[in-house]
């Protein structure tokens, strides 16, 4: 190699990445949150519900990813505005100067890890799930139920994409609270938008990140009038891609 | 070396640095002089191409710094003592950048025992003082070998034995041949680091010479500093009452 390019800038920052305590502690965080919500569901079903079915348990059980998406967004927030805030961003332009080079690297290492955390927690909120409700009469959902896999590891894909809508968001506003509030505030602030349409609010609830996961992604059965779940894991990957080309537009144009 | 021709940045209405064109030589150490707010810190980051000038250019041995193929190997520059993430360990700040620009893992603990980190390398930076803060961007600046050197302000934090650890290694380094620029406001310690002087104010050049020929019209340089400066320093305390 004549000149550095996107393989140094991706060995650096896979360095950075796991070199801060933060990315360890937001990680097992989200992972937790998915078996807490999981055993929680199931232990609630084993004593109030005993006849509940399979996609009731599993919808359910993967309702820790609300909390999960946020925690990995938070990391792929934390990527770039963690830097700024700190002044290690000109450290890292002066390495690097061509910036993009370096917001790819940050979507590649980040994207990456995001997504084995997220498919690490999906699995991890859907077999303690199963394991709460182990020798009840509700049934098991298998995995080698295509519904059932497909919910679980579109879960964790759409956890990997939350971190990216991080790092995109992060590279747009540059500030850690800033950005981690806007980042909440677009989670949770269309869902409630949404509800205010009624009946019709599931023309716009089928575009909002929420909503689709709760009830297109990490379910059994879309509902009806949503998206699939993988067209909603596509449509919220959109997001993520134009909210990381809106920031590498940004990178070029403004000072470090 | 490094060649400023015509640079110029302005934040809204205010010129930050105007016009200013100067060449910095290898084989000396030259002390970047100025009052605070003069643009010293401004023309440094031009000069790296973390901020990008309105007018005119900054170039290293004739490229722009965003042209370079390994910046680090070429450049060394120490900004200021906080352009590292707290929570990360010396060493592992370090290792990241020097990966970034193909630096070899065993160069990470010859700048660390150069700077006398090595002890603490392990230890989260944001616990480190300000000195050794110093040290960390200074082992950042030396990490690949560059033969251009930019410091701005390395002494500030810096104990008597420090100040004279740095004074000792620019010149070590001038001596091989390296460009080396260094900003101040310390002028005592300037006259005894430095061999060439660019002195700016308000972001206009001053002066450009050297500390022999400046001192040598007025009693100490410090005096030479402010006969130059008397109609560009923005901030200047009274007397007590």
């Amino acid at each position: 190699m004549k000149t550095y390019g996107f393989r140094q800038a991706a060995r650096m920052e896979r360095i950075k990445l796991t070199s801060v305590r933060t990315t360890w502690w937001l990680a097992i965080a989200a992972v937790v949150s998915m078996v807490a919500s999981g055993v929680g569901v199931g232990l609630g079903y084993r004593s109030h519900t005993p006849i509940a079915t399979t996609a009731q348990i599993l919808n359910n059980s993967l309702g820790g990813a609300i909390l999960a998406q946020l925690l990995l967004g938070a990391l792929g927030v934390l990527l770039v505005t963690g830097e700024y805030g700190t002044g290690m961003i000109r450290s890292t332009f002066a390495a690097v100067p061509r910036r993009r080079v370096v917001l790819a690297a940050k979507v590649a290492v980040g994207g990456s890890a995001a997504l084995m955390i997220g498919l690490v927690a999906s699995f991890a909120g859907y077999l303690s799930g199963q394991l709460a409700i182990r020798g009840t009469a509700i049934p098991a959902a298998s995995l080698s139920d295509g519904a059932v896999l497909r919910a679980v590891v579109l879960t964790g894909v759409y956890l990997g994409v939350s971190a990216l809508l991080g790092v995109g968001i992060g590279a747009i506003v540059r500030h850690s609270g800033a950005a981690i509030g806007l980042l909440f505030g677009l989670m949770f602030v269309p869902t409630i938008v949404a509800g205010l349409f009624g009946e019709d609010g599931i023309a716009i609830g089928r575009f909002v990140p929420l909503l689709m996961l709760l009830n297109s992604i990490a379910v059994l059965t879309p509902t009806p009038g949503l998206f699939s779940g993988a067209v909603s894991v596509l449509v919220v990957g959109g997001y993520a891609a134009a909210a990381v080309v809106a920031g590498g537009l940004l990178l070029r144009l403004r000072d470090a | 070396m490094i060649e400023l021709r015509e640079l110029t940045k302005r934040y809204g209405g205010r010129t930050a640095v105007d016009g200013l064109s100067f060449h910095v030589q290898p084989g000396a150490v030259t002390g970047f002089l100025g009052p605070n707010g003069s643009g010293k810190s401004t023309t440094m980051r031009m000069i790296l191409g973390l901020d990008a000038p309105d007018h005119g250019q900054a170039l290293i041995d004739g490229i722009p710094y965003a042209g370079l193929a390994w910046p680090l190997r070429s450049v060394g520059a120490l900004l200021d003592a906080g352009a590292f993430h707290p929570g990360r360990s010396g060493r592992a700040h370090l290792a990241a950048l020097a990966a970034s620009n193909d630096i070899p893992a065993s160069r990470v603990d010859r700048v660390l025992d150069i700077v006398g980190l090595s002890d603490v390398a392990t230890r989260r930076a944001g616990t480190y003082s300000l000195g050794m803060r110093q040290r960390l961007g200074v082992a950042v600046a030396l990490l690949g070998d560059p033969g251009v050197l930019l410091l701005d302000e390395p002494v500030n934090g810096l104990d008597p034995e420090g100040i004279r650890w740095i004074r000792d290694l620019l010149r070590g380094l001038a001596a091989e041949g390296r460009t080396v620029f260094v900003s101040s406001h310390l002028i005592a310690e300037m006259a005894l680091t430095a061999d060439r002087l660019v002195v700016i104010g308000r972001g206009r050049l001053l002066a450009e010479t050297t500390v022999t020929e400046l001192a040598a019209g007025d009693d100490n340089l410090e005096d030479a500093f402010f006969r130059l400066t008397s109609q560009v320093t923005d901030y200047r305390g009274g007397a007590a009452a």
